[in-house]
């Protein structure tokens, strides 16, 4: 790190990373977004054997989607550090109980859509496989909540003490 | 705004003279692959809550040394950082234990995925059940009682039955729901534990 510093001053070097891990949440949150809405409105099949076309071909999402959430969860995690000794600590000593609570139910959440990974990969593979459909769908809903809940309380966080706060 | 959709390819899938046939290699690698990831999804969410709640972290670490230890180490100078020891050990600990469930046999998987989820309920209930009996209802010096392996004892025995009574269909249907009731209770169960300290202060 310290050579990192020695080319780039310490605030900037943070707040560039934290712009990154912002970028890269709008891209998970939309890419998420639409595959639950794909999944919560699937293609209808037609007569003649012709199907609607869904909005976007969430199967293909799929591995994105996983490599992404890895990604940030890998960034988030990196900045958990500077977060919770430079942002935390400010943010207890001002009573903002209800921040430092939603950001700790935050690490939560992230972990629990980590773990569901392999399983949420997986069961993309075989998109029209009736077998796994239901739970597909329901694993692809509650990733997308945890990503939308993630995004949601980072943004507070860093309107508390971030980029451009 | 149509594509077609090749119905011959498509139901060819499901035909019962394929489906009856001896799986192939390929099959056999996807049906583990599935195994190992549906496993994992059930096992890591309830490990990472058990570890949380035991506040087991496999290391700490303290950003302001930017040190690393082994295990749980109090706060020195700064806070010490729990979270990722926890996350290291439960996918550690659910590697191992899918790794485990890829040999085991599909029937024994899915009753033995009962019997932990039942477990991981039942224990800390039966702990909980304890603590309230020893404080409020015992005429004697009940301490003794106020212990994890005391209360493991209801806690094994009524996973084991809840688990015999369990039909092998419902067993059956109920693997893969394991992937969103383990992750949503275990939110449930950390997200209890933040209300005191953050939300109700």
């Amino acid at each position: 790190m310290s050579i990192i510093f020695s080319f780039i001053r310490e605030d900037t070097f943070w707040s560039i990373l934290l712009f990154v891990h912002f970028l890269l949440a709008v891209g998970l949150l939309a890419a998420v977004t639409l595959q639950a809405v794909a999944v919560l409105m699937p293609a209808r099949q037609m007569a003649g054997g012709f199907v609607d076309r869904n909005p976007m071909p969430a199967a293909s999402y799929a591995t994105l989607i996983a490599v992404v959430y890895v990604l940030q969860a890998l960034m988030g995690a990196w900045i958990y550090i500077k977060y919770r000794t430079y942002v935390r600590i400010p943010m207890e000593e001002l009573r903002r109980f209800w921040t430092v609570g939603s950001f700790e139910f935050k690490e939560h959440v992230v972990t629990m859509g980590l773990g569901l990974l392999p399983a949420y990969w997986y069961f993309w593979q075989q998109p029209a496989s009736a077998e796994h459909a239901g739970v597909r769908r329901w694993v692809t809903i509650f990733l997308a909540l945890c990503v939308w809940y993630s995004f949601l309380v980072g943004h507070v966080a860093n309107d508390f003490r971030g980029v451009g706060s | 705004m149509t594509q077609t959709l090749d119905v011959g390819e498509g139901f060819s899938r499901f035909d019962s003279s394929h489906a009856k046939a001896a799986p192939t290699s390929t099959e056999q690698s996807s049906a583990k692959l599935g195994t190992f990831a549906i496993t994992f999804g059930i096992a890591f969410p309830l490990l990472y809550t058990v570890y949380e709640r035991l506040n087991w972290p496999l290391f700490t670490y303290h950003p302001v040394l930017g040190n690393l230890d082994f295990w749980r180490q109090s706060a020195g100078v700064g806070p010490p950082m729990f979270w990722y020891g926890w996350i290291v050990l439960a996918a550690a600990s659910a590697f191992v234990v899918a790794g485990i469930a890829t040999i085991v046999s599909g029937h024994w998987l899915r009753r033995a995925t009962v019997y932990f989820c039942v477990l991981a309920v039942l224990w800390p209930a039966a702990l909980t059940g304890l603590r309230i009996f020893i404080v409020d209802w015992a005429t004697f010096d009940a301490d003794f009682l106020n212990s994890v392996w005391v209360a493991a004892i209801p806690a094994f025995v009524g996973a084991a039955v809840v688990t015999y009574y369990v039909s092998a269909r419902l067993a059956d249907r109920l693997w893969t729901s394991w992937l969103l009731i383990v992750p949503i209770g275990g939110l449930v169960v950390l997200g209890y534990s933040l209300l005191q300290p953050w939300f109700l202060r």
